[in-house]
């Protein structure tokens, strides 16, 4: 990481928000009445929504008495306030379960951070310097009136772009609301890690366009094809729950679990069985497992039913896929292979998982449509211990509206980049950090840069957000009304929803209701189409449409629970299969850089700590030993011994590594949980800005990514960049490890 | 009967998330102690994740094992203290009593589990970060040891709770932070002096084992072995 | 947004303010170190010259507005000037230091006591007054005859010998993790 490029936050502000006493305890800042009723020593419990995952995990927050150091009219002093003190899940919402992961746990500290924005920001240096000066909100949203005015004006409404982390709440329908009525495009979403083509796949085989939901406490039998269900997976704490059931919650019976991926991820070390299998090939060991099942007459091939109709050769029994050709391409061998599909046929019931890097292949849409076919052959579709859909609670049909393509940023930037009046007039962010997570070679900050004006809601200032030329900062999630319907997890549909559980620190804002007042602002205000004062009353609205409980109402038995569970009014209704819908041919995997020039398969992760990189600046998280190697603070590379000993690396020692797009240089981890001709590296570090806990420090893969797509998405194929490494020299102190590789004492295990 | 506080690990649930580490950084007020001096091995850890690769690849394995104060009833840390910071209580916990502690750190020398952390310095909470900080659990200074308490705070108060309602503990009543946060239920605590409790039971299991039983520390922590189905 | 005002001077003795953005349990200074060890209290000062005796006399007991608090946790507590004007923003408002304070809550500001019966941080004592509220010990055991006084004193000297002799003789347990954890 080059130091140089280090930004500095320099934020020249009237207030400082930290202030102490002379040192002589006696005499202390002024003390304001405080504005809350608390008991000193007394928690009382308040529900909340966990935001860093799209797992929606509902959260118990013990609140309790603290002074804290706050502003009120322009004075600085400190007062009693109710504040968060820890976060656990909370038992009765049905994806937490009462359990909450590790970065659950983390998440406390973004309302705590030192760094975070605390009050509106107007850049005064040049864009992207860092430098800021603060401003009040009168000003900040007069200032955001005035640009979206201008555009109204001169009739450019469709100039403005919303660009924000997919949500599944009524939050994103509040902002899509706003944009509609306003005259601008529909809100684009952009997530590095985004499950696009699994959704897609799900959606022809089985007419829902949804992530899906496995019923692991039941199953008997699971195979997962990549998926790092237990780390970073889709809802992994009602994964993690549920496969402690599927271990250990059935006396007598513990499922067999079979993990299939180039590079062990955290998951894949709780496996029975772990199978490597070449990068992108993951499809085509799915197909021959069910060639096995077939062809041994352990099923018909009319089982597989729509999803295998999508499959080329299923009816026939899938004739290209018999185990000797399921060697050549994947690594496995036929006798393996016909043992797995045997145990997977006596499952019952068995399941496939698919996802994370198996998809993240140009062929990556081929790949999940062979493993849906493969659940489908083995009865798991919709049965006990397979693979099924969340209900969904589509409250103010907020499910109905579609999602944004995953190529909607790339050709964002493309659109930019190539037109001579950038076709953006007016850019808002809200939780997003693509400058960040997109690969250098879709030049997204030189697109950005273009833009001629930039708001963001950002409560840090970080890679994007320093582009930005206002800043609106948003509460932290404790802070703020919350709600979240989320897309898989449980078996019954969720729509969660909480109240603020303190009052805020900073002169921040709720940015929903800021959205809303700035619509009333407007020259043209945006009246009956965006009817809510507030973001609760929003919220009330849309609860109160829901069944009322014998004694009460719907809305307040929400807020006392944590959210609304149950059977929806109606069910999501599957899509027709499409009549003119070919069969997928098998789809081999293209991969960037010629083999004998690039040597390697590149696999960047999401980290444990990190996801995508939105949580390094917790610091909790960064001292957090990595699972598999325990680094912590550091970024590292992946090797495998034997690669290791030819090239005459330790772990430690600085390499560098190379795609056709970028280098980076980072410390080794020789490591005996991956190919040979695989190197992997874990997202989330190596962020030029972002607080004091991440800002330069470590290195990002997604940087040097080769900006190929899954051919029928158009998502981002992650997995499918070659790269060459080299030593460049002795370990230079960045690898910090907490543990030490020792061997298990012998008596233990088998 | 009085209690004795024992804690039972399913290994075969565990799946090395660290949701249980973050846990208890969270509830018992550790410090971050930064990069610098982490790698210095200084980074406290009170309950951490270890990691045991088995061969090589193809045929690699990994297995995990959350380590943390195994409260011993033989404790070698309680014999090498001076001052008598590190002892035993009545319910069966090792006490570590910070005004007691001088700092010699033959305690954690003596440890075989390498569960004890001591603090080289005075820790720092970029403020607000301090807000945080559980009240029920001391901030600790620079010159004393810490480690695992099985969330005695949280002891303290579910018996101080039962006492003013009059009535016994409850099996699953108390949970320390490691066992309430971890998804898989791989943590289970309670009173091993009560035979029908979930830890009792657990204990007896076929699959338990103790961590370096030889060494005879007479840990109370029982290890339920990872099962493996090949 | 202009509080640049609030210039980096202690309001109460116009010293330089130790702008410290951390939080830490190091002391300030060796001599704040030193008194701490030696358990030597610095006098405090009140915000006010708050008379217990006047209102103890006219029949308010300890718990029940001003440290209610010790009755549904484990701390008593210090109460904020709204407590205050519960009473007072109609009894005796003549008086200056009524007034004061009138004025101080007009201002959403508060008084800013200064604990008496705290325990060093370094003590690490836990301490709960529940227990002891149910055993029925009086306040004024540990906290000295406040009834006569005007603002608390520490004249009860709250040392590990004084709770010690107490558990004993009443046969409580006296095991470190009792108070320190």
């Amino acid at each position: 990481m080059d130091r140089r490029d280090f930004i500095k936050l320099t934020v020249v502000t009237g207030a400082s928000a930290t202030l102490a006493s002379c040192g002589n305890p006696e005499h202390q800042l002024i003390r304001f009445v405080p504005d809350d009723e608390t008991t000193p020593g007394v928690a009382e419990i308040k529900h909340s929504i966990c935001p860093l995952c799209r797992g929606g995990c509902g959260v118990d927050v013990r609140v309790m008495e603290a002074d804290a150091e706050v502003v009120r009219e322009g004075k600085t002093g400190v007062m009693r306030m109710a504040v968060a003190k820890k976060l656990e899940g909370n038992p009765a919402h049905p994806i937490s379960q009462g359990k909450l992961c590790a970065r659950g746990q983390a998440s406390i500290q973004l309302t705590y951070h030192p760094d975070r924005i605390a009050h509106p920001l107007k850049r005064t240096g040049p864009r992207g310097s860092g430098q800021f000066e603060a401003i009040t909100w009168d000003a900040a949203i007069a200032e955001l009136v005035s640009h979206l005015d201008a555009l109204a004006a001169a009739g450019d409404q469709k100039a403005l772009a919303f660009l924000s982390r997919p949500r599944t709440g009524l939050r994103g329908e509040l902002v899509a609301q706003v944009l509609a009525a306003f005259g601008a495009a529909p809100p684009i979403t952009y997530e590095l890690f985004g499950e696009d083509v699994l959704r897609r796949a799900n959606l022809l085989s089985f007419g829902r366009d949804q992530l899906p939901t496995f019923d692991l406490a039941r199953t008997r039998y699971l195979v997962s094809f990549g998926a790092d269900f237990l780390g970073t997976w889709n809802s992994p704490v009602a994964q993690n729950a549920a496969y402690g059931l599927m271990r250990q919650g059935r006396p007598g019976v513990r499922a067999k679990f079979v993990q299939l991926e180039a590079r062990m991820s955290q998951t894949g070390a709780n496996a029975d069985e772990w199978l490597p299998v070449r990068p992108g090939t993951e499809g085509v060991a799915a197909l021959g497992i069910a060639h096995v099942m077939i062809a041994a007459k352990l099923r018909p091939a009319s089982a597989g039913g729509r999803a295998g109709a999508l499959i080329e050769g299923w009816a026939a029994g899938l004739p290209d896929y018999t185990p000797q050709r399921v060697e050549q391409a994947t690594g496995i061998s036929p006798a393996r292979l016909e043992r797995l599909a045997r145990e997977f046929a006596a499952g019952e019931p068995a399941a496939a998982i698919i996802g994370g890097a198996a998809l993240a292949h140009t062929n990556g849409l081929f790949q999940a449509l062979a493993v849906n076919a493969l659940n489908a052959l083995a009865g798991s579709v919709g049965a006990p211990g397979g693979l099924t859909f969340t209900p969904q609670a589509n409250l103010m049909n907020a499910n109905a509206r579609g999602r944004t393509s995953p190529r909607a940023v790339r050709e964002l930037a493309t659109a930019l980049l190539s037109a001579p009046k950038p076709r953006v007039q007016l850019l808002m962010l809200d939780d997003t950090n693509p400058v960040f997570a997109t690969p250098s070679a879709w030049r997204v900050r030189e697109a950005f840069e273009k833009v001629p004006v930039i708001v963001s809601f950002g409560q840090f200032v970080d890679e994007t957000s320093a582009l930005a030329d206002l800043i609106l900062p948003d509460h932290s999630f404790l802070e703020s009304w919350v709600d979240g319907m989320p897309e898989s997890g449980a078996i019954v549909a969720v729509a969660s929803v909480a109240a603020p559980v303190m009052k805020p620190l900073h002169q921040t804002r709720a940015m929903p209701d800021v959205l809303l007042e700035v619509a009333r602002k407007l020259h043209k205000p945006l009246g009956a189409a965006v009817p809510w004062q507030t973001f609760d009353e929003m919220l009330h609205k849309a609860f109160a449409s829901l069944p009322a409980p014998k004694d009460g109402d719907a809305w307040t038995a929400a807020q006392a629970q944590g959210g609304w569970w149950g059977e929806p009014a109606a069910a999501t209704k599957a899509e027709a299969a499409d009549a003119h819908q070919r069969p997928a041919a098998a789809a081999e995997p293209r991969f960037d850089g010629a083999p004998n020039e690039y040597p390697f398969h590149f696999l960047p992760y999401a980290s444990t700590q990190f996801m995508d990189g939105s949580t390094a600046h917790l610091p909790w998280l960064q001292e957090m030993p990595d699972p598999l190697t325990s680094g912590m603070w550091s970024s590292w590379i992946e090797i495998n011994p034997k690669t290791a000993d030819r090239l005459k690396v330790a772990t430690g020692d600085v390499v560098e590594i190379a795609s056709q797009h970028g280098t980076l240089r980072a410390p080794a981890y020789v490591s005996p949980g991956i190919a040979p001709d695989v190197v992997a590296m874990p997202v989330g570090q190596g962020h030029q800005t972002f607080t004091r806990f991440a800002s330069g420090r470590g290195e990002n893969p997604v940087r040097i990514l080769a900006p190929l797509s899954d051919t029928e998405t158009g998502a981002l194929a992650w997995a499918a960049t070659r790269i060459k490494l080299t030593r460049v020299g002795g370990p230079d102190g960045s690898l910090v490890l907490f543990g030490t590789s020792m061997p298990e004492h012998p008596e233990y295990g088998r | 009967m009085s209690h004795r506080w024992g804690m039972a690990v399913d290994l075969d649930r565990c799946t090395g998330c660290e949701a249980c580490v973050v846990a208890c950084h969270a509830e018992n007020n550790i410090p971050t102690v930064g990069a610098e001096e982490a790698a210095r091995g200084r980074a406290m850890h009170w309950i951490r994740v270890e990691r045991y690769w088995e061969g090589e690849f193809p045929d690699a394995r990994l297995k995990f094992r959350p380590v943390l104060c195994q409260q011993c009833s033989a404790a070698p840390c309680e014999s090498v203290c001076p001052t008598y910071a590190s002892h035993h209580t009545d319910e069966g916990l090792n006490a570590q009593v910070y005004n007691r502690c001088v700092g010699t750190r033959y305690c954690a020398n003596a440890c075989p589990y390498s569960v004890r952390f001591f603090n080289f310095f005075n820790p720092i909470w970029e403020k607000p970060l301090h807000l945080q900080l559980n009240p029920d659990v001391s901030v600790r200074e620079v010159g004393v040891m810490e480690k695992c308490t099985f969330c005695v705070q949280r002891i303290k108060g579910a018996e101080l709770q039962a006492s003013e309602e009059q009535r016994e503990l409850k099996d699953g009543e108390i949970k320390p932070a490691c066992a309430q946060s971890c998804p898989a239920t791989a943590i289970v605590f309670g009173d091993l002096n009560d035979p029908e409790s979930q830890v009792s039971r657990l204990s007896k299991s076929g699959r338990g084992t103790k961590l370096l039983e030889e060494v005879g520390a007479e840990p109370n922590i029982t290890y339920l072995q990872r099962h493996f189905d090949v | 947004m202009a509080a640049a005002a609030m210039a980096a001077l202690c309001f109460a003795c116009g010293q330089p303010r130790d702008d410290s953005a951390i939080f830490t349990p190091a002391h300030r200074s060796a001599g704040d170190a030193a008194r701490d060890f030696f358990g030597i209290h610095a006098k405090v000062e009140q915000p006010i010259e708050f008379p217990h005796s006047v209102h103890v006399a006219k029949g308010l007991k300890c718990t029940a507005y001003c440290h209610a608090s010790v009755t549904k946790g484990p701390v008593a507590g210090l109460p904020s000037v709204e407590t205050c004007m519960i009473c007072h923003s109609a009894i005796a408002t003549d008086r200056p230091l009524i007034q004061k304070i009138t004025a101080l809550e007009a201002q959403h500001l508060d008084l800013s006591w200064q604990r008496v019966y705290g325990y060093s941080a370094q003590a690490h004592v836990r301490f709960n007054h529940a227990p002891h509220i149910r055993a029925k010990v009086e306040c004024s055991t540990c906290h000295g005859d406040i009834a006569h006084q005007t603002v608390a004193q520490r004249n009860v000297d709250l040392n590990m010998g004084f709770c010690v002799n107490c558990h004993r003789d009443r046969k409580v347990s006296n095991d470190c993790l009792t108070c320190h954890y």
